[in-house]
């Protein structure tokens, strides 16, 4: 139902469309020679086969004279049928595709086949040599050209393989590395630039971009484990900065900064990638050195350098989880085992806490760190510090400083920081301290921490002899050290103790002046030493005789102090005459005792040798009396009955004395004058009573379960029901407690 | 009220749980305060003072006893009194009442609460159990007269004799009431 207006309408377009073709030519003569210039230029552009091109005359492939080709495209422009033209280009182009795809397979095969990435070197040429074959000429302007190179991209892109990615990536990292025989300093990342080019303009740098950067990465990886495992003494950051840019950058201008115009536009496109690629190294350079992290504190200080890495890397990659984790358990692996020595321990702890105060100011790592080594370790015993050094505690580079109460935060203080995050809410320092206060925090009180230093320096203090009594200056001066942290009142207890020391030497030298004695007893004031161990030792004979001449001297020197003697505790030089031999040596009082006896009877049963010393342990007394035998002065036949050699023996089978050594409790064999767990058991029973006495006192009466419950308040009980029990009913054989029908409560 | 309700929901524990370790559970500074006092409390020794939590697992309600001292009119008396922390202690003061009849000048007879400066306006955080229980002990032989929860014990105080024929007229030997 045309009406006229359309058919006038569409005899004008066909008007025009004719006039545009025929451009004005008399007749349809300019129809015929755009017909002609339509034809050569679909001619020209066909995508051939490169393989096996009909060459014509001029020695060009048939029909590709862009001279000829020139005036077709102009008029085919004239008549604005390019698009058309373009269109029939790429619909011929994908219809021709195969020819690629095939070339393609041909050389993927071979690659698979050789894992060769010369292959794909090679395969990159040759579709290079495609790509430029059936470019359109730079006369069809650049719509067209920019058309056909993502046609060309996009199809090339669906007909590689898989196993090309894998390839790229593996050209990649070899164009990215330097040769192996060519030696690092001489390489220039500069020699693979046009294949670079050749793959931004098949497009495959924005394809594979991932790709291409995870080479970047694993070649990073690979310098910086080759380059710095192992390697602590120096800081490796900035050498491995230098690296990268040196030879990292290079390669990457080819990859991300390509069409970069000058320097500054390259250096603002690389800002990104650069970031990412610094990270890494970070990333990789801190990995590194939390997994070595235990090792690198038992080189300190050597290993300051990696310290001072790792420090910079956590700044920049968030990894303190992580180190945390990992040295948590090696310690757990390699040090909090039954197998390390205390002081090793202590000597890592101490190491531990050095680094980890450089990569970590704030102590918060340490905090993390330290807390399942201070559950492990007991103490103090190395941190009076031992004569054969070890790691000084005392650093003398440091300033002493009193130990840090818990404060309240200084928010006025310019410099003050935020906790950093990882700080969970139990972190205790809030400001960086010296390592004794760390130490001492593995005690939960300053209290308990000091009542365990005199403990110990009692201990130290008694085993002193005249000999070597310039150890008491030691001591000395470490309890001043310890008193400018604790404070000088905290430490009186010890000051007191020390003065004794000198004191006894006072006083002995008075003594001595006055009467020679071979006694130089150490006088201490009993109230202020930990309580020793008593005992019911009598010294026989002539050492009763010292004893009581001495304490006689004494009583006029001082008449208002009586001395009461712990004979157990000390140490006796003997001399002993027997018939063929004399003997000489340095025995305990007990040991000493016991062969006094002997000098008046040669024939002793155990019991009467016992009860002939006051009242001692029979273990005691049999580990003293083997002390004779092994020195071949005493031989005990038949079993408890001891002679005296005076004419020495053959040692005979010594069955007799292992089988008595074996007898005794380990802890029996080098008992230290005053038994710190057996003292520490008592106190704790003390204080488990006192929780008892509380309970019964305001609940009147408890069944024995509900104590056991009840005693959870009591801090570190530990016991079971049926220790408990045994304590009750010894607080009942005291009179302390009754109980009726399972129901205890206090015997008021 | 306030007492009733601070006992019913302690914070951060459950009166209930009978779980090994609950000591542990209570989390909380509060109840590591309250902890560290009954640590206090148990070592120290004061002669005549003495208080302990009521359950295992909950620190937050305790029984106290106290003595009356010697050369009162309270000697040879002993008193129970419970003790009630609350959650934000020891911001305030916990509630403490008698739980002994105590016919004295600031307690109140029939419900056992009790008139003392510093379990109210003038508690500070310093306090602890310990020094209530040695001031309710100085209390007992010290009356502060001028605000008497119990007015007929006031009036009395001055007459030793009447006042211990009162005393011991309400009094209940400890081992009675339990």
């Amino acid at each position: 139902m045309a009406t006229d207006a359309l058919r006038s309408q569409v005899a004008t377009k066909w008007q025009e469309s004719f006039h545009r073709l025929n451009s004005d030519a008399p007749g349809i003569s300019g129809l015929m020679n755009f017909s002609e210039a339509w034809a050569i230029s679909t001619q020209y552009l066909y995508p051939w086969d490169i393989n096996n091109a009909f060459v014509g005359a001029n020695g060009r492939p048939f029909g590709k004279d862009l001279d000829a080709a020139r005036p077709a495209f102009n008029l085919v422009n004239h008549s604005r049928r390019l698009p058309a033209l373009l269109e029939i280009f790429l619909d011929d182009m994908r219809q021709n595709f195969y020819l690629i795809e095939n070339e393609i397979n041909q050389y993927m095969e071979r690659y698979e086949a050789s894992q060769e990435t010369a292959e794909l070197e090679l395969l990159i040429a040759k579709l290079m040599e495609w790509y430029k074959s059936w470019a359109p000429p730079q006369e069809l302007g650049s719509t067209v050209f920019s058309s056909y190179t993502l046609n060309f991209q996009t199809r090339l892109f669906s007909a590689l393989p898989p196993s090309f990615a894998h390839g790229f990536k593996t050209l990649c990292a070899r164009l990215l590395s330097p040769p192996a025989d060519d030696l690092e300093e001489t390489w220039d990342p500069n020699i693979y630039a046009e294949l670079w080019k050749d793959f931004e303009v098949l497009g495959l740098i924005d394809r594979y971009e991932s790709i291409i950067a995870s080479v970047g990465y694993e070649f990073i990886e690979d310098h910086v484990l080759s380059r710095c495992t192992g390697e602590w003494g120096k800081p490796m950051l900035e050498e491995l900065r230098v690296w990268m840019s040196e030879k990292v950058v290079p390669w990457m201008l080819h990859v991300y900064a390509r069409g970069a115009s000058n320097a500054e536009e390259a250096r603002s496109m690389l800002q990104g990638v650069g970031s990412r690629f610094d990270f890494h190294i970070n990333k990789t350079l801190c990995d590194l050195r939390t997994r070595e992290i235990f090792d690198i504190i038992i080189d300190f200080p050597d290993s300051m350098g990696a310290l001072q890495d790792l420090r910079d890397c956590l700044q920049r990659v968030d990894q303190r989880s992580n180190l945390v984790k990992s040295l948590r358990k090696s310690n757990q692996k390699r040090l909090l085992h039954p197998g390390a020595d205390t002081k090793l321990i202590l000597q890592q702890y101490v190491a531990t806490i050095k680094c980890l105060r450089i990569v970590d100011p704030p102590g918060v790592l340490l905090f993390k760190v330290a807390d399942p080594i201070r559950r492990y370790l007991s103490i103090v015993a190395n941190l009076v510090g031992d004569d054969d050094g070890g790691d000084s505690l005392v650093d003398e580079n440091e300033p002493i400083q009193p130990l840090q109460q818990p404060e309240l935060e200084d928010y006025t203080d310019p410099s003050w920081e935020p906790e950093p995050v990882d700080a969970g809410p139990e972190f205790r320092t809030n400001k960086p301290s010296d390592i004794i206060s760390t130490l001492v925090s593995i005690y939960d009180s300053k209290d308990l921490f000091v009542k365990e230093l005199q403990v110990l320096l009692a201990q130290r203090l008694l085993l002193i002899t005249k000999e070597n009594s310039d150890r008491v200056e030691r001591e000395r001066k470490n309890v001043e050290i310890l008193k400018i942290r604790f404070g000088e009142a905290a430490l009186q207890v010890c000051e007191v103790m020390l003065k004794d020391m000198t004191d006894s030497k006072r006083i002995d030298g008075h003594v001595q002046s006055q009467k020679d004695s071979v006694v130089h007893p150490t006088i201490i004031s009993r109230h202020f030493w930990p309580s020793l161990e008593a005992s019911d030792l009598a010294m026989p004979g002539q050492f009763k005789t010292l004893q009581d001449e001495y304490a006689h001297e004494f009583s006029v020197f001082k008449p208002d102090k009586k001395l009461k003697w712990l004979p157990h505790l000390g140490t006796v030089q003997l001399e002993l005459e027997l018939e063929d031999r004399t003997v000489e040596v340095d025995v305990p009082p007990l040991e000493a005792a016991f062969i006094e006896l002997f000098a008046d009877q040669t024939v002793w049963i155990l019991d009467d040798l016992i009860s002939s010393v006051g009242s001692v342990d029979r273990s005691s007394a049999i580990k003293a009396l083997s002390t004779w035998v092994d020195h071949g002065v005493l031989k005990e036949d038949p079993e408890n009955t001891f002679r005296l050699l005076e004419r020495a023996e053959e040692p005979s089978e010594s069955t007799v004395r292992e089988r008595d050594l074996a007898a005794l409790p380990a802890s029996e064999m080098d008992a230290p004058p005053l038994s710190v767990t057996q003292q520490q058991q008592a106190d704790q029973m003390r204080v488990y009573w006192k929780f008892i006495e509380g309970m019964l006192t305001n609940l009147e009466k408890l069944p024995l379960d509900r104590i056991q419950s009840m005693l959870r308040f009591a801090p570190g009980y530990n016991q079971s029901i049926e220790q408990l029990s045994g304590f009750m009913e010894a607080a009942k054989r005291e009179g302390l407690v009754v109980v009726r029908d399972g129901i205890w409560r206090l015997n008021k | 009220m306030e007492q009733l309700t601070s006992s019913l929901a302690p914070p951060r524990s459950s009166p209930k749980s009978s779980a090994p370790s609950s000591t542990q559970q209570v989390a909380g500074s509060v109840a590591k305060r309250l902890s560290n006092e009954l640590m206090t409390l148990m070592m120290s020794s004061s002669p005549g003072i003495s208080a302990f939590p009521k359950h295992d697992g909950n620190l937050f309600e305790w029984v106290g006893t106290i003595e009356g001292p010697s050369e009162t009119i309270y000697a040879g008396l002993t008193f129970k009194i419970s003790i009630s922390f609350p959650s934000n202690y020891p911001y305030v003061a916990p509630t403490i009442k008698f739980d002994t009849p105590c016919y004295h000048p600031n307690v109140d007879i029939t419900g056992g609460a009790i008139c003392l400066d510093i379990l109210q306006d003038k508690w500070s955080a310093v306090y602890s159990v310990q020094t209530i229980l040695l001031s309710l002990q100085s209390l007992l032989g010290e009356p502060n007269n001028a605000s008497p929860l119990n007015p007929d014990a006031a009036t009395l105080w001055d007459k030793p004799s009447d006042f211990k024929t009162q005393l011991m007229k309400y009094y209940r030997p400890v081992s009675d009431s339990t």
